[in-house]
Formats: C-alpha cells, sequence, structure tokens
C-alpha cells in the first residue's frame, strides 16, 4: 500500500514497531543503526539462549520489513552521509530525548530546509515542548502518568503495568498513521511537516474517554482487580483462567440463561440458580450474601472445567466467556491459524523455526504482510549507499573515518 | 472541522456502535474530514444506553463521537436501506465494525459495494475478523483482551490474570483501523482503486505481541506477567508516597541511574546507606535481589509526596512517574500545554472535557469543535444535502419509520 515511500527510522525500542508497520504496508523502511547496533539487539531472550546481536527475539520481532545500515551521526562525515540519505527519503522517524538530533546538527528544522517536502516524526514520551518535555520514560513511567496504571490490578497492592511493553504498543500506529496523514497532506501539494507524538496522550486514549467520564461524575474509580465494580470478570478454571462477566443489562442476558443451562447440562446448577430471572438480575441491587452465593455457584463451575472446554462451549452456545490465553494457546489458535496469522520468518539459525503475526488486518493484494526479516547489522549498507552512488572503495574510507 | 484539515474533503459514512470502531474516525473529523453515522433509534449503540434509557444524555457515547453528523436511519426498512445506499454512492469511505454478515443482510456488504464503485474504501472492524470458524463469536472487548494473550501479560505472577484496565483491544484496534483507512486513501491518489479491509480487533492485538508470539515459537522463556518487574531492568517498580493510594513508578535501567537513585532517596534519609551493598552494584545483582530493593525503596518513598519525588529523580536522571489517577490527568500540566482536553458544550450534558489525538501536526493543528452529535441530529441536513430529498418527503421517511 506503500509501496514507493522511503522512511529512515532511526527510532529505538519506543518506535521500531512503527517502522516495521510502514514496512509491513509496503515502505522501504531502511533502519539506521549507530555503529554498535540498535541496543534491542542485546536484549535477551536469545535465539538458542546464545548472546549474539543477530539473535535477539525482540530485535528480530519488531524490525521485520526493514532494512539496514549503520551510520554514526556524531562526526562530520557521517552527518554529511545522513543529508544524503534525507535528500532521498520521504520520512524521518525518530525516538531520540527532544534536542538530541539537534544537537548532531540533523533536527527537524535543518532537514525541513535542505529537503522540504520531508515529514519529520518525533516519537518522545510526553511530546517535543512542554513542562514534561525533558523527563525521561520507557513503558512504566508512561503507563503512570498516562492514567491506565492507577486503574489496573488489585487494589491491596501496587497499581501495575502490561509486562510487555502496551506505551509502544499505542505510540507505533499513531505514529505510522500521523506519518501517513503528513504524506496525505504532502501528496495534495503541501510542503512536509513535523509530527509530533506524545506517548502519554496515547494512554490516556486508553481510558476510552475516562477521564471526561470522571469530570462529570466526580468519584475516583478504584483498581479492583480481577473484577468490574461489584461482579468477577476473571475466574479460576482447572488449568488457568477465563474471563466472563457476571454483569447485567440486556446484552448479556441471553449470555446468563445459556450459561446456567450448561451448567445444568452438566449437573452443576442449584435449583435456585435455575429459577432465577436473568431478565431482570439487576447485581448492583443484590446483597452481598446473594452475589457471593452466585459468585459460589459460578465459580465452582468453571473451576470444573478446563479453559478449553469452556471456550468450546461458549463458541456453540454464544456465551460471553473466554479463555486467558497464554503464548501458547494463542500461537495455536485455530482462528488465528485459519486466517494465516502467522508466518515463517527466515531465521538466525536454520534449526528453528519463527513464527510470528504477518498483517495487522488483511488489505488484499499487495497490502499488508511482512516482506523480510530483520537486517543484519549494516546488512544493507552497500545496497543503500550504492544507490546513493558511493562506491565500495569510498565506502570503506567512510568506514575508516568512523562514519559507518 | 477545519477547513485546513489535512482530510478536508474526505467523506466517511460509519456503521456500528461501541469504541472500536468509532474511535477510528476521530482521527479525520479531527483534520476536517466529514464523518457521518448511521444509527436508528430502534437499535441505539449501547454506548448510548450505558449510563440510562435516554440515548442523548449518554457521556462517553458523546465523548468518543465528537465531530461527526448522525443519521437516523432505520435499516430494518427497505427504503432506509436504498438510503444507506445512495449514501455509499457519496462517501469515499464506508466503515463498520458489526458482526460478520450484517452489512451483508443489509445488502450493504463490502464486495458488492466495491463490484460498481472500484474506487471505494470499505473497512470492516470486528473482533475476529470477516472470516474464519469462530468469526461470529459474540465477544466484547474484555474477551478480545484474553484470547489475545493481554490478560496472561498483566497483573501478579500469584493472582488472576486481570488484563490492562479498560479493554485494550478497543484502544489498540482502532489506530490500526485509522491508519489502514488512510494508507489506502493516500494509494487511492496514484491508483485511483480503494479497498477492502478486513480488520479483527483481536489480530491488531496479537500483532502488537509479536514478541510474545516470536519468543514462543522459539521456545524462549515464555513471556508472562510479574508485576511491575521487568526481566533486563531493576529496581523497576511502583512504590507507595504520602497520601491516599498515592504511589510512584521508578524505572532503572543502568548503573548511573541507580547511582542517581540511590543519591535521590539519601538525601531525605540523612544518608543512610541503604543501596550501598555490594550484590546490588549490577544489573544482574539487583534483579536477583529486587524484592528486597523494592522493600528497601519503599521505606524511603512512603512518607514523600509523589510528584516533589518525581521532579527531584527526574531532575537526577532518574525515570519516574506520579501513577496519576483520572483527576490528575485531567490537571496534568504538560497534558494542558499540549490542549490534550478540550472543553465543549453538549447540549444535554453540558460542558465536557473531549480529548485530542496524540499528534501534532505543524502545519495542520487540526481541531475538536463539536461535541458527539445526538440520535438523528443531522437527519434533515444529510437527506436535504446529500440526496436532495424534500422536507415533505423526509417527513413522510419520519413518519414511516424509515428515519427513525
Amino acid at each position: 500500500m506503500l509501496a514507493g515511500f522511503r522512511i529512515l527510522d532511526l527510532s529505538d525500542e519506543r518506535g521500531h514497531l512503527a517502522g516495521k508497520i510502514l514496512g509491513d504496508m509496503g515502505a522501504d523502511v531502511i533502519k539506521v543503526e549507530p555503529p554498535g547496533g540498535d541496543p534491542l539487539r542485546r536484549r535477551a531472550p536469545f535465539l538458542g539462549g546464545l548472546e549474539d546481536p543477530e539473535r535477539g527475539l525482540a530485535w528480530l520481532a519488531h524490525n521485520t520489513s526493514k532494512r539496514g545500515i549503520t551510520l554514526d551521526l556524531a562526526p562530520l562525515a557521517g552527518r554529511a552521509l545522513f543529508s544524503r540519505l534525507v535528500a532521498r527519503a520521504d520520512v524521518v522517524l525518530e525516538s531520540f530525548a527532544p534536542g538530541t538530533m539537534e544537537g548532531w546538527g540533523v533536527g527537524w528544522e535543518i532537514l525541513s530546509a535542505e529537503n522540504p517536502s520531508l515529514v519529520y516524526c518525533a516519537i518522545t514520551p510526553f511530546g517535543r515542548t512542554g513542562p514534561y518535555a525533558d523527563y525521561a520514560a520507557h513503558d512504566l513511567v508512561t503507563v503512570a502518568l498516562g492514567g491506565n496504571a492507577s486503574m489496573t490490578g488489585d487494589a491491596d497492592r501496587p497499581p501495575v503495568r502490561c509486562s510487555l511493553p502496551t506505551a509502544y504498543f499505542h505510540a507505533a500506529p499513531e505514529a505510522a498513521l500521523g506519518i501517513v496523514m503528513a504524506l496525505y497532506a504532502r501528496d495534495a501539494g503541501g510542503p512536509g511537516q513535523l509530527v509530533d507524538v506524545s506517548m502519554q496522550e496515547c494512554q490516556v486514549a486508553t481510558l476510552l474517554s475516562g477521564v471526561g467520564q470522571y469530570e462529570r461524575r466526580g468519584a475516583l474509580g478504584v483498581r479492583a482487580g480481577a473484577r468490574l465494580g461489584r461482579t468477577r470478570e476473571i475466574w479460576p478454571a482447572a488449568d488457568g483462567f477465563v474471563t466472563f462477566g457476571l454483569r447485567g443489562g440486556h446484552a448479556r442476558t441471553k449470555n446468563l440463561i445459556a450459561t446456567v443451562e450448561y451448567m445444568a447440562e452438566c449437573g452443576m446448577a442449584p435449583d435456585w440458580l435455575r429459577e432465577l430471572d436473568w431478565s431482570s438480575y439487576r447485581p448492583e441491587q443484590l446483597s452481598a450474601g446473594e452475589l457471593d452465593r452466585l459468585e459460589a455457584a459460578f465459580g465452582a463451575f468453571f473451576e470444573s472445567r478446563t479453559m478449553g472446554e469452556l471456550y468450546e462451549q461458549a463458541l456453540r452456545r454464544r456465551i460471553l466467556l473466554a479463555p486467558c490465553n497464554d503464548p501458547a494457546a494463542v500461537l495455536a489458535h485455530p482462528q488465528l491459524r485459519d486466517r494465516e496469522l502467522f508466518v515463517e520468518v527466515e531465521s538466525p539459525d536454520p534449526q528453528v523455526q519463527l513464527e510470528q503475526p504477518s498483517f495487522f488486518a488483511r488489505a488484499g493484494k499487495d497490502g499488508i504482510a511482512i516482506r523480510r526479516r530483520a537486517p543484519r547489522l549494516g546488512e544493507h549498507n552497500d545496497e543503500v549507499y550504492g544507490e546513493l552512488g558511493i562506491g565500495s572503495h569510498q565506502l570503506g574510507e567512510l568506514r575508516d573515518e568512523g562514519a559507518l | 472541522m477545519s477547513a485546513s484539515g489535512i482530510f478536508a474533503g474526505v467523506r466517511i459514512l460509519e456503521f456500528g456502535s461501541g469504541a472500536a470502531g468509532p474511535v477510528a474516525t476521530r482521527y479525520f473529523a479531527e483534520q476536517g474530514a466529514r464523518v457521518i453515522r448511521v444509527e436508528s433509534a430502534k437499535r441505539p449503540d449501547f454506548l448510548r444506553l450505558l449510563h440510562g434509557p435516554d440515548p442523548d444524555a449518554a457521556p462517553m457515547f458523546a465523548l468518543l463521537n465528537p465531530d461527526k453528523e448522525s443519521v437516523a436511519l432505520n435499516l430494518a426498512e427497505p427504503a432506509a436501506r436504498e438510503i444507506a445506499e445512495r449514501l455509499v454512492d457519496w462517501a469515499d469511505v464506508v466503515a463498520e465494525n458489526f458482526s460478520p454478515g450484517v452489512m451483508a443482510r443489509l445488502g450493504l456488504d463490502p464486495e458488492r459495494l466495491r463490484e460498481t464503485r472500484p474506487q471505494l474504501i470499505t473497512v470492516s472492524g470486528c473482533l475476529f475478523g470477516q472470516t474464519g470458524p469462530q468469526r461470529a463469536y459474540p465477544g466484547f472487548g474484555g474477551q478480545g483482551a484474553a484470547i489475545a494473550g493481554f490478560n496472561h501479560l498483566t497483573g501478579w505472577p500469584d493472582r488472576e490474570a486481570v488484563g490492562p484496565y479498560a479493554t485494550i483491544t478497543d484502544s489498540l484496534s482502532p489506530r490500526y483501523v485509522a491508519l489502514a483507512v488512510a494508507a489506502a486513501l493516500l494509494e487511492r491518489r496514484r491508483t485511483g482503486l480503494g479497498r477492502a479491509i478486513d480488520l479483527s480487533q483481536i489480530e491488531t492485538g496479537v500483532f502488537s505481541l509479536s514478541e510474545m508470539i516470536v519468543r514462543q515459537s522459539a521456545g524462549a522463556p515464555e513471556a508472562m506477567r510479574r508485576g511491575n518487574h521487568c526481566e533486563y531492568a531493576a529496581p523497576h517498580a511502583v512504590y507507595p508516597c504520602r497520601g491516599d493510594d498515592r504511589w510512584i513508578a521508578i524505572a532503572v535501567f543502568d548503573d548511573a541511574q541507580w547511582l542517581a537513585l540511590r543519591g535521590v532517596l539519601d538525601e531525605c534519609e540523612g544518608g543512610d546507606d541503604w543501596g550501598g551493598d555490594e550484590r546490588f552494584s549490577t544489573v544482574a545483582g539487583r534483579l536477583a535481589h529486587e524484592d528486597e530493593i523494592d522493600g528497601r525503596i519503599a521505606d524511603r518513598t512512603r512518607d514523600r509526596d509523589p510528584r516533589e519525588l518525581m521532579h527531584s529523580l527526574q531532575s537526577a536522571g532518574v525515570e519516574a512517574g506520579v501513577v496519576q489517577n483520572f483527576d490528575d490527568v485531567l490537571n496534568d500540566p504538560q497534558l494542558a500545554h499540549r490542549d490534550h482536553f478540550q472543553k465543549l458544550t453538549h447540549p444535554r450534558l453540558g460542558e465536557l472535557s473531549f480529548e485530542r489525538s496524540a499528534l501534532r501536526f505543524s502545519e495542520n493543528p487540526g481541531s475538536v469543535a463539536r461535541p458527539g452529535p445526538l440520535l438523528g441530529e443531522h437527519t434533515r441536513v444529510v437527506l436535504k444535502e446529500i440526496l436532495g430529498a424534500s422536507p415533505e418527503q423526509i417527513d413522510r421517511w419520519i413518519r414511516d419509520e424509515v428515519l427513525v
């Protein structure tokens, strides 16, 4: 979809996924790494447990569909080379602390003066200006300041984050979208422009208007862990956890009736439960004792069944229940397999097949799919610099000068 | 609507309900696109009924749908479906997030629409996608997050798999919907052709978790929920502060930050050497003793003001952030600097704080100008402007329950 657009991706782990997304959509994404390689290359776990910058699994996952070059922006020769790359690029994507690129003499204002049609996207924790612009953050601190952590986890323990970086997961498609929007504006005859992405604002968006609702209501919520308000959402099954809301409301009535039928067929619905009128079920009006009794009946049933059994029946009976899948279950999921979400990607070790999701949406021919595995360090130096007309002799000189 | 918006002149017709679909089109409305929602009082968007029976007094709906127009169209009526098809003729983009098959039953399936209108862009964004054995699964976002693996990754290792607050597939998927549509609009400028996009909310979640999938397929240690701990950094957690439910997130990635943290926390304790233990001098050592370190840090943060401590730590070069509750987020100085919240007056709900995207464009500021529409607020103006319908015809359609 984005064939013909060239993107220089200077980002670190906070932006890798944004570059990957654009590459998976067909753009020519060139990952620009410092001579020692991107720090994520050294992040464990490694393929086969062998510490090697070509085997870091987080690196491999987030850098598909990119070509890779090395470039040191600090020396003059490196800076000059970068200018030549920028002259032939549509987009620069970076996630340095504000002012870093300016310190190297390759900030937005300078690059834009050299190439007025350039789109420059900066992903930062809080935005390029403002009172917290110079504050440092990766995932945890962003999720804290963005409001989501305050409501995640149990009331009797500290607020908690997701153990993989949801701050990056939201900022990446937002930044990719901002880049495509700026290209759309440019292709209508406008100039290139700066796209300033705040990871914190992306986190506020995860609250789905919760802050505006709070302002109107005037009462703060509480972390409720496995519950949503008074009713349980997460239940132990025989081999893990399932999600099932014991909430009321019209949209859930049929599913509650179907669940009790299922329990009855298994001989696990007491008489009083079978006689309940779910159309008038209002959990907020029940006493604590009544809720406990309900919860105990459903809880005993779910605990007697595996996640797989419960989900199979949920599909058959249209029950709003789902397993809290572990990675193995996600990778083996029949629906995702049927849609061919996972593809084998060439691995640094021919003995081990690596699989990963190939698309975030199906968009038809030449749409969205992994184009190539993550690049080895400097793998495309000859190719990319060759496209600038730099021969192997000159490349050797640049290497000696420390530019690569 | 902003006349100078990136998407000025772009026309989007939206079917569906909830958060995942409607949030996606907001990016376009904020940048000048005209977004018309097709709704009906016969089957209102469930967000309109979340807070009570009046569909026009629902804060969550109003907050998530600013700058859109609402047309009341009872699609059970053949005449309404004819009107819908004429609105499709007007549109550049048709966005929907019904269950698979609903659009087809209405005679509006993307394949059919695009047969005669190859320039049309359609996007379908249901939970599991348009194909596959489980496509009809009736779950909400809570189930989507569990199926994709987010619950497994969020919470305490000794407790339930709770998942991040709110429904993360509802905040991830709209970003990908908007990205796919924007890219299709950009591509259409060159090719003249639209695309049919089939997006599964769950797959956007699994795509985000590419690292988890790659690790699993490589046979590496499974990604798992670990509270706030991090596999490669310590200390990395949330610590108590002075006040009711007040917390600070602190993330230390290297030895310099560790020394800086010790410096700041020593200050308040009269210089005791709580962190000087030789065992804590390396990342590996800190990871091995992180519970012990967490306890020592908590003893030193417990009586401190979280905001002052954040400022002290950030000034010293340590990543730290207040765990902001919704009131803090509403009053956050950085978000205020970026004009994240925009106050608008809703005719039924009064003043509400609407949110902007996380993108700031140097050339196209964009705007949030009108609160989410009342149900059918724009029926007359849309039918007059787009269909050229007379007031008498519109009255007849209203009487015949076509326009309700």
